[in-house]
């Protein structure tokens, strides 16, 4: 199951400079855990505690995934995951 | 339609329906036309209740300087009440801000301060509260902070769309300092639980998420989640090209972040489809016949808030400014500053946070409802 997975410019220093990156998973949880063998130290850029870090937005299809389970979002193939960082409104 | 001063016409703009964009005859499309108000954006209305809540709490008067960090709306709404009111208006903003807004501020007899471009908004924050600490007889009203922000849409913007669209299902607007968001949020929240409400978020240029830390992100501090339903993320080019929707279809000539939040609707919208959740029945007009939604509330928004207020400081108006049924009359006119965004050249140029999507209102799913679209710059 691909995944296509935009990284913001400041993680790209993690992905070879990638700005998007293919990954697997069922749920957005498996994605992190994916891309963090790909490209290691990921994961903790984007997550603490099990949470998704608080100035860190994700979409899912364009939709913020803490409206749609947070991390254990489900996926499906074809689905398109976007990390920004909070520009305005991120989650408190 | 005769008002007393600019300030009077504040408010209870006109909410028009697009027929051609809407999905279906179950899914219907209204936008609120913000460009009504006295300085052509959404922005005036935060403007009235912060200057009217400092005044109240004695933060000012007249001769008092006003100061602000905003991108271009705000200041503008700001510096044209502040000139009504008698306040100094002093407005920081990024220096890449557009040539033309610049203009306008100065026109309204506001003093411009600039931040470094590649700092975006969060430098011109940065830059104000500095200015404010230097000069402890300034008032800063902070817009990301100022409950007045929200509570102006609370008891104008919202009750207005209520009044209007009985049968509102969903309101999308654009997320900015959040205040729509949060104001009308909760208001449709109060009197229809089950309405959902969603933020279009607009997604900058590279340039602004380049320089953005992670652990420094910027979340302005009226932003309450929990009145959110979901958030959309939009591409800058699907925002420039629902506007251009906006135009060649409905002939509604508006700002790229009213085409982010229209791009949100219609999102909702398939969403809603896809799921099978779609309407039973036609949500026709704005009449709330065979709705099951409750009665539509006394119309009180900003108008009537206003004569109280101005019963204080001067004659009262007396009745008679809207026609039968509350719906203004008068022609849909070009949103001329949302023109400006849309030939301010490709998307977001600069640092973001210049165009906050416009709010459109209700998208159905549920049977009789209507979603509403909005959209606002900082």
């Amino acid at each position: 199951m691909a995944i296509e997975v935009r990284i913001p410019t400041i993680l790209r220093n993690l992905t070879n400079d990638e700005k998007v990156v293919k990954g697997s998973g069922d749920t957005l949880s498996d994605l992190v855990t994916d891309l963090d063998q790909q490209y290691p130290g990921i994961a903790e850029r984007l997550v603490d505690g099990g949470k998704l870090r608080r100035f860190i937005n994700v979409y899912l299809n364009d939709e913020d995934v803490r409206f749609v389970g947070g991390l254990e979002a489900k996926l499906s193939d074809g689905d398109n995951v976007t990390v920004l960082p909070a520009v305005a409104g991120g989650s408190r | 339609m005769r008002y007393d001063s600019l300030l009077d016409s504040l408010g209870g703009t006109p909410l028009v329906g697009l027929p051609r964009l809407s999905p279906s005859p179950e899914v219907r499309l209204w936008a609120k036309l913000e460009d009504r108000n006295p300085t052509g954006s959404i922005k005036d209305r935060a403007a009235f209740f912060m200057i009217e809540q400092a005044e109240k709490d004695g933060l000012l008067s007249p001769g008092c300087t006003i100061l602000e960090p905003t991108s271009g709306n705000t200041g503008i709404s700001l510096a044209m009440v502040a000139k009504l009111r008698g306040y100094r208006m002093v407005c920081v903003m990024p220096e890449n801000t557009s040539h033309e807004r610049k203009t306008l501020l100065a026109m309204w007899g506001a003093e411009v301060h600039y931040s470094d471009a590649a700092g975006g908004s969060n430098e011109a924050v940065r830059v104000a509260r500095r200015m404010a600490e230097e000069n402890p007889d300034w008032v800063m009203l902070y817009q990301y902070g100022n409950q007045a922000n929200a509570r102006a849409h609370y008891e104008t913007t919202g009750p207005e769309l209520l009044a209007d669209l009985p049968e509102i299902t969903h309101f999308v607007a654009g997320l900015g300092t959040t205040g729509t968001l949060m104001g009308v949020g909760r208001y449709l929240r109060e009197h229809k639980p089950d309405v959902r409400i969603v933020a279009a978020e607009p997604r900058y240029g590279e340039l602004v998420y380049g320089l953005r830390n992670l652990d420094e992100g910027f979340v302005p501090e009226l932003y309450d989640e929990s009145v959110l339903t979901t958030r959309f993320s939009v591409p800058s080019d699907a925002a420039l090209r629902r506007t251009r929707d906006l135009l060649h279809k409905e002939g509604i000539f508006a700002g790229i972040s009213t085409g982010g939040a229209l791009h949100a609707a219609l999102g909702m919208a398939r969403k809603a489809e896809q799921a099978g959740r779609a309407p039973t029945s036609r949500s026709s007009s704005r009449t709330p016949g065979g709705s099951t939604s409750p009665p539509a509330p006394t119309r009180a928004p900003s108008r009537r808030r206003r004569s109280a207020w101005r019963a204080s400081s001067g004659p009262d108006r007396g009745p008679g400014r809207r026609g039968p049924g509350g719906v203004r009359g008068g022609r849909v006119r070009c949103p001329s500053r949302d023109r400006r965004s849309v030939t301010e050249a490709g998307f977001p140029r600069g640092t973001g946070l210049r165009y906050v999507p416009p709010q459109v209102g209700s998208c159905p799913e549920l049977g009789n409802g209507e979603p509403v679209i909005s959209g606002q710059s900082v």
